[in-house]
């Protein structure tokens, strides 16, 4: 029944209109069909082109965060090669028992002993230059130092200020005494040694008697007990 | 379709010429816009042209072209709105000469077209398979991808309340 039509309906809907596509809309279709004939059975449109933006944009980003993460990961690694150059005398400070903060305290007792004894030196002598400071680079003291190095001659009265200051600036014998702290006995005794040898006997004789105090056990061989004491 | 598929182009020719009109009305009855319709139709005539390669001869080729065109108008109602084309800008044919009657004509073409856009738009896509595209009750069926019960008790529904509105001419 429904599958044959009203013919009264058929022909009201007729009258609404012959509506038909544009010319052009005709050739660009026919066109379009043409052209897919003549590439056989390739698609016309290729389906795949707007995933293949995915994929190449994908790809890219991945790239990208591959090296981001590389070089994160090695900038994160530390130098092998920097490991044992720096904190191999505090190790060794560690090893022996002797802290840091101790050494500090040390430091400024020496400091304030020396500062009496050596006041009537000249000031040029007991100046330390930067590169005596050098070796001696405890981050602690990097301010004060800062403050005192680009000065070459300060007022006395500055110059006793420093000496009180954390870092024994104002000691006699700079080179030892910063170096006392990190240096072996054994090398300790040779850099004794070697002041006694200067006739800096004073200085040999400070510095051996702060060696017997912090190496109270530490068995002194003869021919190197020859060297740092004085000879009477 | 099997003559375009084998790489003739002349067989898409005349089977374009054969459908186009009337799957044109189909698809501007369809969807208001003209622009839009005319957009929609380029595409379902496009995967035609893609799909070749897959078709089958199953089916009717009418029937596989509007199950084409169903399933993009049933994408474009998802999109957004859906409406018949606006009959306002249709002229008559003046076929009397007299203008009362010419505006009578008029105004009673005008009710038909708004009893076609007030059909529910399963219904009235039944009716425009139906009367335009000459699809049988099972065609019809086939694609709007429903049973036969469904499609014949739209297309029923959708004829009697366009007679309704005839008989008040």
């Amino acid at each position: 029944m429904t599958d044959e039509r009203d013919p009264k309906l058929s022909r009201r809907y007729r009258e609404l209109g012959a509506e038909e596509p544009s010319r052009e809309l005709d050739q660009g279709i026919l066109a379009a069909a043409h052209r897919a004939a003549d590439k056989a059975h390739a698609p016309l449109v290729t389906p795949a082109g707007r995933h293949r933006w995915y994929f190449a944009f994908g790809a890219a980003a991945i790239l990208v965060l591959a090296v981001a993460v590389t070089v994160q990961v090695e900038r994160q690694q530390p130098d092998p090669e920097a490991i044992p150059a720096s904190p191999a005398p505090v190790r060794s400070d560690r090893e022996e028992g002797f802290s840091y903060q101790q050494e500090q305290q040390e430091d400024r007792k020496r400091a304030e002993v020396r500062k009496q004894l050596e006041r009537p030196k000249a000031l040029s002598e007991v100046a330390p230059t930067p590169a005596q400071e050098a070796p001696r680079a405890p981050s602690r003291d990097a301010a004060n130092r800062v403050e005192v190095e680009p000065k070459p001659a300060p007022a006395p009265e500055k110059r006793e200020q420093s000496a009180a200051a954390p870092a024994p600036q104002a000691a006699p014998s700079p080179e030892v005494m910063a170096s006392a702290a990190r240096l072996s006995p054994e090398r300790l005794l040779e850099r004794i040694a070697e002041l006694r040898k200067e006739g800096r006997h004073d200085e040999a004789d400070k510095a051996l008697a702060e060696f017997r105090q912090r190496y109270p056990d530490y068995r002194i061989s003869d021919e190197m007990l020859q060297k740092v004491e004085r000879r009477k | 379709m099997l003559a375009y598929r084998g790489g003739d182009a002349g067989a898409f020719d005349r089977l374009y010429a054969r459908h186009r009109a009337r799957l044109f009305r189909f698809v501007l009855r369809s969807i208001k816009v003209r622009a839009a319709a005319e957009e929609l139709y380029q595409e379902i005539w496009m995967r035609v042209i893609e799909a070749r390669g897959s078709y089958k001869p199953t089916a009717r080729f009418t029937t596989w072209l509007y199950t084409i065109a169903h399933n993009r108008v049933v994408d474009h109602w998802r999109r957004g709105g859906l409406s018949l084309v606006s009959l306002d800008d249709h002229e008559v044919p003046a076929s009397s000469p007299d203008p009362a009657q010419h505006a009578e004509a008029r105004e009673a073409l005008a009710r038909f077209a708004a009893a076609l856009e007030r059909l529910p738009p399963a219904q009235r896509e039944a009716f425009l398979l139906h009367e335009e595209a000459g699809l049988t009750v099972s065609e019809i069926a086939a694609a709007t991808a429903s049973n036969e019960e469904a499609a014949k008790s739209r297309l029923r529904y959708a004829m009697a309340k366009l007679k309704a509105a005839l008989d008040d001419d």
